[in-house]
């Protein structure tokens, strides 16, 4: 652990942010100082997150608060999606907003409740990611919810304040397992070290994982599961996931898929860590395996059938998550890499057909496939950022969720699921069928005669089309210090020193890097390199 | 021996007061109820701080008797008592006698599961542990069993109220920062659960959860 004031400089700059804004009376404020607060507290919380993800790749763990707050690979790579995806999203709020207001739908008040719970909900996000006191992180995922019902319930209709309520009652009740599962291994902890001021701390429950009570760690992992699942969205507990992230403002609909699941997913990780050390991987990944593979099959079966955007959409991240949850089933430094990966591309993407949807929304002011036509036509820049959008998603080259999609199948194939995997692939088939019914009736169908033409304004077209090079250039090749920090990042959840190159599959050919570290016998984790180890395991 | 006796004692206290709030008519009388369940909790943590001799127990107490017996069920008690659904009733969905047959059940179950527990230092204290268990699923029972959407709320109380107690048998000597933490977390829950309520009633002039319908599929 390095001592740094980054951990705490991170959070606080949010925090001061939402207190401020959500402190002073309306009528002091007009909507440019939320504005300006607003994007001053996004834009430091990316430059922060670039900061300490420089100084992990630099060796660093930067430490605060005796230990309370830890960052490392692993938590670094949630940090930077909590970061760049708000910042896009945060972006793209502006222009959202300020719509919004013209139309009457929000008033200035409910403008600086926007903006000051915005700015809360990015620091519990990121008081998740950097919690390394067990009950911390407990305290930070049941935040989220606190923070971000007001922003799904915000436009005070009888649909949005139904979603804000079965979002808080179901994630809250869902989290209280959550609550269970950390005492119990905090208790367990607790007996077996020395100091209990300790026995909160996961890096020291990490170094100490071999004494804990194997039956006790296994009940716990349960309600951990189940507890952060829920928030998650994991079958079968994701049925306020729908209702809230359609409901919800669209650039906060994007922040919840794309950012608030990963971080429920993050504190899973640290648990299934744990019970790696403690019990080995079979137990974690099974039940992991089984809720994932479910909420694969049943997210595509429902998302197909939507005939609201933003509701597929939200049951697209369903799948997703549970596609996540399976690379996590899976193991192995593959399969964890290739999770972590996917839950990156998937922020990216996700975010961009979120905040894609709010286009549509303020173009035909409905959300209901069957009369939203021709958007290519009617709005060219918002339909060409659409269709990236949902071909990234529908995992198709050379889109970043390609990828990550492949690397899972590759390590399910070296795993030797093929069944599973093949099945996998079929409702994956469902899922592109949806997504192809979009982009043929929405973006490229025939728009109603008397429809209007012109496109949305700018403020919030460049936020869309920063999130759709980001997702065209982790699809052609993942950055270096991306690659590099997954790579840890696996390492860590394993407890395993392998180092793992992480690459597009194409990026291989002909890399002078990539066939030296092939030489010096470490593991390559690009599909194509998996894909043959399996080959040549299969032939032996 | 006579301090776990008692202590044991107690929690069994805790699941009738449980079942006074689930099965309470009115939202009001089970804020009551809640706060008389919560000063049970508090009793028993002082009760387990003096037998365990963990000082952090009697800290806890004073927090818990701040916040539980006092914060929540005063925002509670004032926020509930503006609204009120004559149509729905109780809200129950089945008759108290199977409710406290549920409970019956839950807790034997519970008493099951955590005959397995190995730990030291709940050997004396297993009817507790399995009592604060069954106190967790009761509060879900609450939730699944109840029309009324306050009563919700008081189900996610009663499951905080069984995780805390757990706690506070399995790890007394939990810094206390960690208890002011879910405390404090419990309070805004209650909170924010109060204030959607309210605009809920305000929109739909209902308390039923089965009339939130809008969103299907």
């Amino acid at each position: 652990m390095t001592p740094s004031l980054l951990p705490i400089l991170i959070l606080i700059v949010p925090l001061v942010a939402a207190l401020g804004l959500l402190l002073t009376p309306t009528r002091n404020l007009t909507t440019r100082t939320c504005e300006g607060v607003h994007i001053g507290s996004i834009v430091l919380i990316v430059l922060l997150s670039l900061g300490l993800a420089a100084s992990v790749l630099a060796g660093n763990h930067p430490s605060s608060l005796g230990g309370w707050l830890y960052v490392d690979a692993l938590g670094v790579i949630f940090l930077l999606i909590i970061g760049v995806v708000g910042l896009m999203t945060g972006l793209y709020s502006i222009g959202y907003i300020r719509h919004d207001l013209e139309e009457g739908l929000l008033d200035a008040h409910r403008v600086k409740i926007y903006y000051g719970f915005f700015s809360l909900f990015l620091f519990t996000m990121l008081l998740s990611a950097t919690a390394n006191n067990i009950v911390m992180m407990w305290v930070a995922v049941e935040a989220t919810t606190l923070g971000s019902a007001f922003l799904v319930g915000i436009y005070g209709q009888k649909s949005s304040l139904e979603a804000a309520w079965k979002y808080v009652i179901i994630c809250t009740v869902g989290v209280a397992f959550g609550l269970y599962g950390t005492v119990l291994v905090f208790a367990n902890g607790a007996e077996v070290l020395s100091d209990p001021h300790q026995a909160v701390l996961w890096t020291s429950l990490a170094e100490n994982a071999k004494l804990l009570d194997p039956s006790l760690m296994k009940i716990a992992f349960v309600f951990v599961l189940v507890g952060f699942g829920t928030k998650a969205g994991l079958f079968p507990m994701y049925a306020w996931l729908p209702d809230a992230h359609s409901e919800a403002p669209s650039p906060v609909s994007g922040l919840l898929s794309g950012v608030l699941l990963k971080c429920a997913l993050f504190v899973i990780i640290r648990y299934y860590a744990l019970m790696i050390r403690s019990i080995g991987p079979e137990f974690p990944q099974t039940l992991i395996l089984v809720l994932g593979t479910l909420s694969v099959i049943v997210a595509a079966m429902l998302f197909y059938v939507q005939k609201d955007l933003k509701r597929k959409l939200a049951y697209s991240s369903v799948e997703h998550v549970g596609f996540i949850a399976v690379g996590l089933g899976l193991g192995g430094p593959l399969g964890v890499a290739a999770a972590l990966l996917h839950s990156i591309n998937h922020s990216l993407a996700k975010a961009l057909l979120f905040c894609g949807s709010g286009n549509v929304v303020m173009k035909y002011g409905t959300r209901d496939l069957g009369k939203v036509k021709g958007m290519l036509r009617l709005a060219p820049a918002s339909g060409v950022l659409l269709m990236v959008g949902a071909l990234a998603l529908s995992g198709f080259p050379p889109f970043n969720v390609f990828v990550s999609e492949f690397m899972i199948f590759t390590a399910g194939i070296k795993a030797g699921y093929w069944i599973l995997m093949l099945v996998l692939l079929g409702f994956f088939t469902v899922t592109i069928a949806g997504f192809v019914q979009i982009i043929s009736g929405s973006v490229l169908g025939k728009p109603e005669e008397n429809a209007k033409v012109g496109d949305v304004g700018k403020q919030t077209l460049i936020p869309l089309g920063i999130l759709a090079a980001m997702v065209l250039i982790m699809g052609f090749a993942v950055p270096t210090p991306i690659a590099r920090l997954v790579s840890q990042a696996s390492a860590i959840v394993l407890d395993s020193g392998d180092p793992i190159v992480v690459k597009a599959p194409w990026s291989l050919f002909g890399n002078e890097e990539a066939t030296v570290a092939e030489k010096a016998g470490n593991l390559i984790v690009t599909p194509a390199a998996a894909a043959e180890t399996a080959q040549n395991t299969e032939t032996k | 021996m006579h301090e776990f006796l008692f202590i044991n004692g107690l929690s069994g206290l805790l699941i009738i007061t449980a079942l006074m709030v689930i099965l309470s008519k009115k939202a009001i009388n089970s804020a009551i109820y809640y706060a008389a369940q919560s000063f049970v909790i508090v009793v028993l943590f002082i009760f387990l701080g003096a037998q365990t001799g963990s000082g952090e127990l009697y800290l806890w107490s004073f927090t818990a008797f701040i916040t539980k017996v006092l914060l929540v069920p005063f925002i509670m008690y004032t926020m509930f008592r503006r609204l009120d659904d004559g149509e729905l009733g109780s809200g129950q969905v089945m008759p108290a006698a199977f409710s406290a047959i549920g409970a019956a059940l839950i807790v034997i179950l519970c008493y099951a599961v955590v005959s397995g527990v190995t730990l030291p230092s709940a050997e004396n204290l297993k009817p507790a542990l399995a009592i604060s268990l069954a106190h967790f699923f009761l509060g879900l029972f609450c939730i699944v069993a109840q029309r009324n959407i306050l009563k919700q709320v008081f189900g996610y109380c009663l499951m905080e109220n069984g995780s805390h107690l757990t706690l506070a048998i399995l790890a007394p000597n939990a810094p206390e920062l960690v208890e002011i933490g879910i405390a404090t977390d419990a309070v805004f829950a209650v909170a924010i659960m109060a204030v959607l309520g309210t605009r809920i009633f305000g929109k739909f002039n209902s308390l039923d959860a089965g009339k939130l319908t809008t969103l299907k599929g």
